[in-house]
């Protein structure tokens, strides 16, 4: 993982894929590699680790000032949807917005009543009208009737932002089976 | 895979919110997308799979599909999709492979080269013997190159059938009468066998797509024909199979996806190639950071 040449260090990383005892060699070399080729193939290595090591290995990448890299986090969490469950929480009520809008994204995968807890404790007390309009989006596709509630509260809450409303009505509509 | 735990049908209501949330996650999931005009199409599909799998209504049985229980995104994606193969399948793919991707391919071999095409999942041998087919029908310079094809499957059973090369009507149904008169035989059963030259001509081994050390005996390929088995994997499988393919394909070789499918969607390692006859993907010649 240390040589100068992409092909050796892509090869590498292929091997690695699934070795739980690689994640310390794969964080090293993964804030180092600059090839996207190869950091795509690092972070593949990761996901078939999938334990909570090589996810606190990809998520500090959430943060990057790189919106490819950001979407690259996104995509290798978004894949391991049970491993990445215990660190919901704690992602949900990052002081840094763009970090929580990125994690609703991660509730998509998940299992739908533990998606939807997740994401309303989060509108419930978000701040942030682009993090709630995020939350509703996933909230849109994977949300359980529990959800509604929740949902009501966020419109009124929000009545002065017209999208919000309107994306709380489209979602409340597509949970409960009926038309808006 | 049980696939009949209802076992009378009953009528389920489905709106129309639920047949949009329901197409909404059909297309990341899987890039299948379909019209308001296919609303018919839709709901007896979603009907059909509601019934088999016991779901007393469209709620629950979104959660069970979800969730992947029971390999049910695999039981929708068929219900879904032509699960038929047939000779000349796809045909525009065909077509641009001899208008437009062997032409960019050979620009960098000398006549007399070898040129490679694999095609994964093969099934049973209708796409390996359509692309040689088509090959000897509208490739002008087949003659002037070494084209090996190899046909691979994880069906040892499918494979069995590629090798013997028989087919019913329906599989030849998009073939001219002339080519099945040059190419095929007939034999029992009102069936037909592809000619021993072809059946020959191609090689059938079993591979696994997403087998990182099984994959690693599939190199240097200049074109790969791999349709409609990315949506049936996981996000997690999809990237190690892409990966797999890359490594299988020569720096600057292509990769044919079935008609729903986008590689952008699932990896940025290939570049999306637009010809008149099919958007496709290449393998990059070189890295850029």
């Amino acid at each position: 993982m240390d040589s100068p040449d992409a092909d050796s260090r892509w090869t590498a990383a292929r091997a690695l894929a699934g070795q739980a005892d690689a994640v310390s060699a794969l964080a090293a070399a993964l804030a180092r590699e600059a090839i996207p080729r190869v950091r795509e193939a690092m972070m593949t290595a990761l996901i078939r680790i999938g334990n909570a090591a090589s996810i606190e290995v990809i998520l500090p990448y959430l943060r990057s000032q790189d919106a490819g890299v950001r979407a690259a986090a996104i995509e290798a969490l978004q894949a391991l949807p049970d491993a990445i469950a215990p660190f919901m929480t704690p992602l949900l009520n990052d002081g840094d917005s763009d970090v929580r809008l990125l994690a609703t994204e991660l509730a998509r995968n998940m299992e739908g009543s533990e998606a939807t807890r997740l994401l309303c404790e989060l509108i419930d007390h978000e701040h942030h009208p682009n993090v709630c309009a995020a939350a509703i989006d996933v909230l849109t596709e994977v949300g359980t009737p529990d959800a509604l509630p929740t949902l009501e509260r966020c419109a009124v809450r929000f009545a002065a932002t017209p999208f919000l409303p309107f994306a709380v009505a489209v979602a409340m509509s597509r949970i409960s089976g009926e038309e808006s | 895979m049980d696939d009949s735990k209802g076992g009378s049908s009953f009528a389920v209501h489905i709106s129309p919110e639920q047949v949009q949330r329901f197409c909404e996650f059909l297309y990341r999931r899987t890039g299948m997308s379909f019209a308001e005009s296919k609303r018919y199409f839709i709901d007896r599909r979603l009907e059909d799979r509601i019934t088999a799998t016991g779901s007393s209504s469209f709620q629950e049985y979104f959660s069970l599909l979800r969730t992947d229980a029971d390999q049910e995104i695999e039981h929708l994606i068929n219900s879904f999709t032509v699960n038929e193969t047939y000779f000349y399948r796809e045909e525009h793919q065909l077509r641009c492979m001899t208008t437009s991707l062997l032409d960019a391919i050979v620009r960098q071999k000398k006549p007399g080269a070898t040129l490679r095409i694999w095609s994964i999942p093969c099934s049973t041998g209708e796409e390996p013997y359509s692309i040689a087919l088509w090959l000897m029908e509208n490739w002008p310079q087949v003659d002037s190159y070494n084209i090996e094809i190899v046909g691979s499957d994880i069906d040892t059973r499918a494979l069995k059938a590629a090798a013997e090369g028989i087919y019913g009507d329906r599989a030849l149904m998009r073939l001219s009468r002339d080519i099945v008169g040059r190419y095929f035989g007939p034999v029992t059963g009102g069936n037909y066998q592809i000619d021993e030259g072809l059946r020959n001509s191609i090689e059938f081994t079993r591979a696994n797509l997403i087998d990182t050390k099984d994959m690693t005996q599939y190199r240097d390929f200049d074109l790969i024909f791999c349709r409609n088995v990315l949506i049936y994997f996981d996000d997690a499988s999809r990237r190690l199979a892409a990966e797999n393919l890359y490594d299988c394909l020569r720096p600057g070789g292509y990769i044919c996806l079935g008609h729903s499918e986008s590689m952008s969607r699932i990896s940025p390692l290939f570049r999306v190639s637009r010809f008149p006859d099919a958007i496709v993907y290449q393998r990059p010649e070189a890295d850029h950071d």
